[in-house]
Order: C-alpha cells, then structure tokens, then sequence
C-alpha cells in the first residue's frame, strides 16, 4: 500500500486535456484518475493554475 | 410596526444577545427602552406571542397557549418559543408560559409610560441661544459621517486618497476584517469588505454595531451600559436635543465613538447634550437608515438609480461619489455626466469584482435593490441575458476545483483495499475512490488518521 501526497483536481473534460497537454511540455501529473479527475505534485499546483487560466483566457474575445 | 429583519427569522443583534448569560440580559431587560428596542427586532410571531402574555398576571398552561396553533404551523410556533427561550424572554418549561418578570414590567412601562428610569433619554432643556440642530443638519451631518467611513473603504487600494475616518473606526473596519493592513502597510479592504460595501446601509450599521459590541470588553466597558444606550438611542427622538447628565460613565465614553459613526451629532460647544441622527433613531425599527432627500442627491437612493440594459450597458443617475464608486467595483465606467454615469458590465469588471470575493449573487441583488422606477415595469426586473451571463463568469472562474490530499493506491488486496476505505468513509475524508482501480483520494485531514489505522492494522498482523 502506497500514500501520495498530492493535489486532487476537478475538472470538466475539456480543461483535462488541456491539463495534459501541458503536462506533455513539464510534468506534473501524478495519475490519471478518471475523465474529471487528476492528481497532480502539490508544489505545482500554482504555476499549473495561473498556465491554465492564461490558456483559457486565449479562448475568449474581448469587446473592448 | 414592522421590523426590517422580517425576511430573516432572526435579526443579526438576536444572534449575538443568545450568546450573552441570562444575568446580563435580565439586567438589560430592566430598562424599558432595551424591552420596546428588543420587542421590535423580533419576527412578528415572536411579537404575536409576548403580546398575548404581556398583561397576563398568571401563568398560563402552555397547552392552553398550543391550542390557538393550527397544526400546520406548529412548526413555526415552536421555533418562535425557542428563539424566545434563548433570550430568556420566556423561560423554557414543559407545562407552564410566563414571560420573564423583569422585562413583562419593563415592556409595560414602555407601552403605557411611567416610571422614572430615564430609560429613553432625557430631554435638555430648551436653550434660547443655542437652538436644536434641524433635521436637515442632522441628516447632512449623518450622512457624511457615513459615506466618509464607505468611502474610505471603496477607495483604499485604488491610490486616490479620501478623508480618513477617525483612528477608532480604522481600527473597528480592521477588527472586523473587513479591512486589513498589508505587510504592516496602509490599510486595504478585503474580500469581506467588498461584501459589506453591497449590503443595504441597515445592515452595514448593525455589523459595525455588533463589531463595536464584541470589542466592548476588552476595552473594559460593560456590556449592558452599552446595549441599553444603543437601544436607549434607537428610541430616542430625531432633531430632539438630549441631555448628558443622567448617562453612565460607560455611555459618557460611548459618546465619542457614536459621534465618529455619525450616529450622535453635538454642538462643540456644548459636551453637556447631544441630538440622536437618523442613524440611531432607525436602529430597530425598518425606516430607512439614511436620509433620502438630503442635499443633491434627490430620492434616488430610496427609489433606485441604475438603469440595465440587455445589451449590459449600465445608466447610473447618481451624483453621489460613493455610488460612483461602488458601481466601480463591477462595471466598467466610460462616461460620467453631472447627474449620469454611463458604462458597461463586461467580462473583465465582473472578473475583477470576483476575484475580490465579490458573489455573482451579490452583484445581482445589488443591482435589483438600486434598480430605477422605470426599470421595475420589466419583468424580470434585469435582463436576464445578463444575470446569466453574470453566473456564467463565476462558473468560468471555478472551472478547477483543486483539493490537498492524499492518494491511497497499490492496495495488496480487494479486501485490504476495501477495509481501509470503509474506515476512511466513516470518517467522512473521501474525495474520489475508484473500486476497479483500487485506489482512493483522502482529504489532508484524514490522513493521520488513516496512517494511523493502517499502522495498527499491520502491527496487528505480524
């Protein structure tokens, strides 16, 4: 029996994958749990949030 | 007379009053003033129930009292008794409804007059050279008080640099949290501050008020002298001029404070009276707080000033500053007008507002409450394009949800697996388990616990 620490993350499917193809580039996952769920290393955990947030942020359009 | 806390069961002064000991309260509970201010905070079935018991001379068999309640409200009658018994208005017993003795006289003085307490104030006399403030003064001067304090908040942060409130409200906006220093720095408002700057003025009152209350001790002031004067100002009369001569040491100290607020105004001149504002003579009961016709500002803070459109542009008629820049908490400002502030509700104001822990929730009520006369024809009263719209970006913020933990995995068995997480689920520690792959998510919490329940279990077996 094994006990990792980590970080549980719940997501929609669609920022799943773009959580794995980020962690093509540097690795941080830990497992692949299941379609809306990961854990990743805890120390990660703020540069994957700010990552993803600059990637969604790509996705959407501006009026001003 | 109709409380302002009646679409809440229990004004937020009750929750704090079922905190104190039955000896503070029943010495409150002496004055008439604190027994009417009391009475009025109560929801209307608790008022409903004192006032039936209230010219009783016996007791009466609580049976007897349960046999008016309709047996679908019995339910709510119940809850009333036990919002009561807290306060020690009526001890709880199984067969017998009496109210408290001590406020059954006080309320009773209050109803039908006499005594001699001085419980509501006593008035000073009449001063030929120095007449009463008029109301307009008072409700000019309560108003600044006021909006210098929201002001103060809404533009710390932001580098402009308005009049500062006196160093004792600082410190009761820090106390409250809802303004903290950074790195030892100037103060900022925080997420909670954001909050309160939404709340309707009645309510940011009593939260100031009950922040006040809980320092009280500390600063070595009893308790009750300070309850009784606030309920004592609550029943005071607006543009009257009181005396100073019958208040406690206590309340003489209070004084000052309530004058920082806005709450009392006192001629400079003359420490020995002082005029209750509109703000003290509201406190219990459900007018508004804040003068609706003072100055410039015309009614509109009364009536609502902001006009929504479905296509999220935002018309503000307000002159008022502070309007201007609570709206800026969540809108983007383009154009502002001597009487008209232009701008839009747009993905990055609502952004901004969110991550000020501002709530999607939040932002709509405020923009339901202040919505203008002629937005009230629609139906829905906001376009719901944009309320939609609004949750939408929270739920866009909270697209990852991220818990610390630990992941449990490699089990040597089904069974050892399953013996381990059962005990993790009495716990209540599980965030994620998967049978087929034999593993599962423990908060941090749990796992010192489970550690340990794992250890015993092995140690067990060799």
């Amino acid at each position: 029996m094994k006990a990792i620490r980590g970080v549980l993350l719940t997501c929609d499917s669609a920022v799943k994958q773009i959580l794995l193809t980020m962690n093509e580039k540097q690795s941080f996952i830990i497992e692949d749990l299941d379609d809306h769920h990961l854990v990743i290393k805890a120390d990660e955990e703020w540069r994957v949030k700010r990552e993803l947030e600059a990637e969604l942020e790509k996705n959407t359009y501006s009026l001003e | 007379m109709e409380t302002s806390s009646s679409d809440t069961p229990s004004h937020l002064l009750l929750a704090f009053l079922h905190s104190q000991s039955q000896t503070a309260l029943t010495r409150l509970y002496q004055r008439p003033s604190a027994c009417l201010s009391i009475f009025r905070l109560l929801g209307p079935l608790e008022r409903q129930i004192v006032m039936n018991l209230l010219w009783l001379e016996s007791v009466i068999p609580a049976a007897t009292m349960a046999a008016w309640v309709p047996q679908d409200s019995r339910q709510a009658y119940e809850h009333s008794l036990s919002i009561l018994s807290r306060l020690h208005l009526l001890p709880r017993s199984a067969a017998k409804l009496a109210l408290n003795s001590t406020l059954k006289t006080g309320l009773r003085h209050a109803i039908v007059g006499g005594g001699s307490s001085g419980s509501f104030g006593v008035p000073a006399n009449s001063d030929e050279s120095h007449p009463p403030p008029s109301v307009e003064t008072l409700d000019a001067y309560a108003l600044e008080r006021w909006e210098t304090i929201l002001h103060y908040m809404v533009s710390s942060g932001t580098g402009r640099s308005p009049t500062k409130p006196s160093q004792a409200v600082l410190v009761l906006l820090q106390r409250s949290g809802l303004m903290a220093s950074v790195h030892g720095g100037a103060l900022q408002i925080t997420s909670l501050g954001f909050q309160f700057l939404l709340h309707p003025p009645h309510a940011q009152l009593w939260e100031l008020l009950l922040q006040y209350l809980r320092m009280v001790e500390e600063r070595q002031m009893d308790l009750v002298e300070v309850l009784s004067f606030l309920f004592m100002l609550s029943t005071m009369e607006l543009g009257r001029e009181y005396s100073v001569e019958h208040l406690s040491a206590t309340q003489t100290a209070m004084l000052e404070d309530l004058r920082d607020y806005g709450i009392i105004w006192q001629r400079k001149t003359s420490p020995t009276r002082f005029c209750p504002t509109r703000l003290a003579t509201t406190l219990t009961s459900s007018s508004p707080p804040l003068p609706t016709a003072a100055g410039v500002t015309s009614s509109s803070q009364a009536q609502g000033f902001i006009i929504l459109e479905t296509n999220y542009r935002l018309y503000a008629y307000t002159d008022n500053p502070l309007q201007t820049a609570v709206l800026n908490l969540f809108v983007s400002l383009k154009s502002r007008f001597p009487n008209l502030v232009v701008g839009a509700i747009t993905r990055e104001s609502v952004k901004k507002a969110l991550a000020n822990g501002i709530t999607a929730d939040q932002i709509i009520s405020y923009l339901t409450t202040h919505a203008h006369p002629q937005m009230r024809k629609n139906k829905p009263l906001l376009p719901v394009t944009v309320q939609d719209q609004i949750r939408l970006w929270e739920l866009e913020k909270n697209r990852m949800k991220s818990q610390e933990g630990y992941l449990y995995t490699a089990f040597a068995s089904q069974a050892d697996y399953e013996y381990v997480l059962h005990y993790a689920k009495q716990l209540g520690v599980v965030l994620w388990e998967s049978s087929p792959r034999r593993c599962f998510f423990g908060t941090l919490e749990g796992h010192p616990n489970i550690r340990g329940f794992i250890e015993r279990r092995t140690a067990g077996h060799a």
